[in-house]
């Protein structure tokens, strides 16, 4: 067995990349396939926050790569999916404490034994980028409606590619439907043209988000979220599902009529 | 209510300020990553250019220039020699 390996990076941080991994990997392990997730941030861990697994942690990713422990030490089975499994970064060490190449072989060896490999990098285009993305196939850019997100995200995927990691997919997070159509955010369309990286889907602005991180349990258990049928949608995708992208951002004629009386 | 003023007398909507700001800005930005393809384009024009004319190589200079609303390439280049059409393929 060969499995996926993916990596979800940005370039700037806080824009989803961690919220994103861990809701791809429940749903894909909602799915039966087993799945393990690797936080590469070392330093600055949330993984485990963000899956409610905190408590649970001994070993961690550097543990395995020094060698103190073995793989399956440091993996920690997720609360509800018995096939999903994370392995927590290091808080207290430094992100040079691994290498890329180190990080490959890891990649390799968890792919023969698990169906996705999902790693969440670290923000910036440093040593925990090169770390996060040497063992993956596959790499999903997320960003958001943002000048900022939208430059460093076109950055990163400017990189990628220099890596010859050219499986690129894109998703945008936060979109706030009622702004684009005020004309007062860059839409779907707006993003898409200017990163050309194809889109993967859109996670619009939710409290939910938030409500769900504070409690640790990943926003796709929850049926009636709007944010989670997102992620919902973009796992299928990425499992090869077709699934026609969102309708709702596509703009209807009443908005055209507003933009041009507005305009 | 203000704003929907301020966009009937023409101000543009962010958005759209936005997007052509980025487009600008992720054209410098990809040109600065890659100067190799800065130097594939200067010899890519001086191939297509010199199937029709002689010209001095070593004058070539190619730009992104920066408008108020559009951004442009300007390539500089002295020629010598125009060829006969018979000789163009
Ligand atoms: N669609 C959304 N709606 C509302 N809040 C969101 C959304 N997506 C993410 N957030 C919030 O944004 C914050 C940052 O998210 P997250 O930690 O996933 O980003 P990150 O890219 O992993 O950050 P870092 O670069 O620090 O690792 C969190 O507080 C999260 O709850
Ligand atoms: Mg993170």
């Amino acid at each position: 067995m060969t499995g996926k390996t993916i990596v979800v990076t940005s370039g700037k941080g806080g824009v989803g990349k961690t919220t994103t991994v861990a809701n791809i990997g429940t749903v894909l392990a909602k799915k039966k396939y087993s799945v393990v997730m690797i936080d590469a941030d070392i330093g600055l861990r949330n993984l485990d926050v963000v899956m409610g697994l905190e408590n649970r942690i001994v070993y961690n990713l550097v543990d395995i790569i020094e060698g103190k422990c073995r793989k399956q030490q440091a993996m920690i089975r997720d609360r509800k999916l018995h096939n999903l499994y994370i392995i927590p970064a290091a808080q207290t060490r430094e992100k040079t404490s691994v290498t890329p190449d180190q990080m490959k072989d890891l990649c390799a060896e968890l792919a023969e034994e698990f169906d996705y490999v999902i790693i969440d990098c670290p923000a910036g285009i440093e040593q925990g980028f090169k770390n996060a993305v040497a063992g993956a196939q596959t790499a999903i850019v997320v960003t958001t409606p943002e000048v900022s997100a939208i430059r460093d995200a076109d950055r990163v995927i400017g990189l990628l590619e220099a890596g010859l990691l050219k499986d690129i997919h894109l998703i945008i997070n936060r979109l706030n439907h009622r702004m684009v159509k005020k004309g007062d955010m860059m839409s779907t369309e707006d993003i898409i043209s200017l990163l050309a990286v194809p889109l993967l889907g859109v996670v619009p602005e939710s409290e939910e988000v938030v409500i769900s991180t504070n409690r640790g349990t990943p926003l796709v258990h929850d049926r009636g979220s709007k944010a989670g049928v997102a992620f919902q949608q973009i796992a299928a995708r990425l499992n090869g599902e077709d699934i026609a992208l969102d309708m709702e951002q596509k703009v209807t004629i009443m908005d055209r009529m507003k933009r041009f009386i507005w305009s | 209510m203000l704003k929907a003023i301020r966009r009937f007398f023409g101000e543009k909507a962010s958005s759209q300020m936005a997007r052509q700001r980025m487009q600008v800005v992720l054209m410098h930005d990809r040109m600065d990553i890659a100067p190799d393809i800065m130097e594939a384009l200067k010899n890519d024009i001086i191939a297509v250019l010199s199937r029709y004319m002689e010209i001095d190589k070593r004058t070539i200079q190619v730009d992104l220039e920066q408008g108020k609303n559009y951004t442009a390439l300007i390539s500089n280049v002295q020629i010598k020699r125009v060829y006969r059409h018979s000789m163009s393929t």
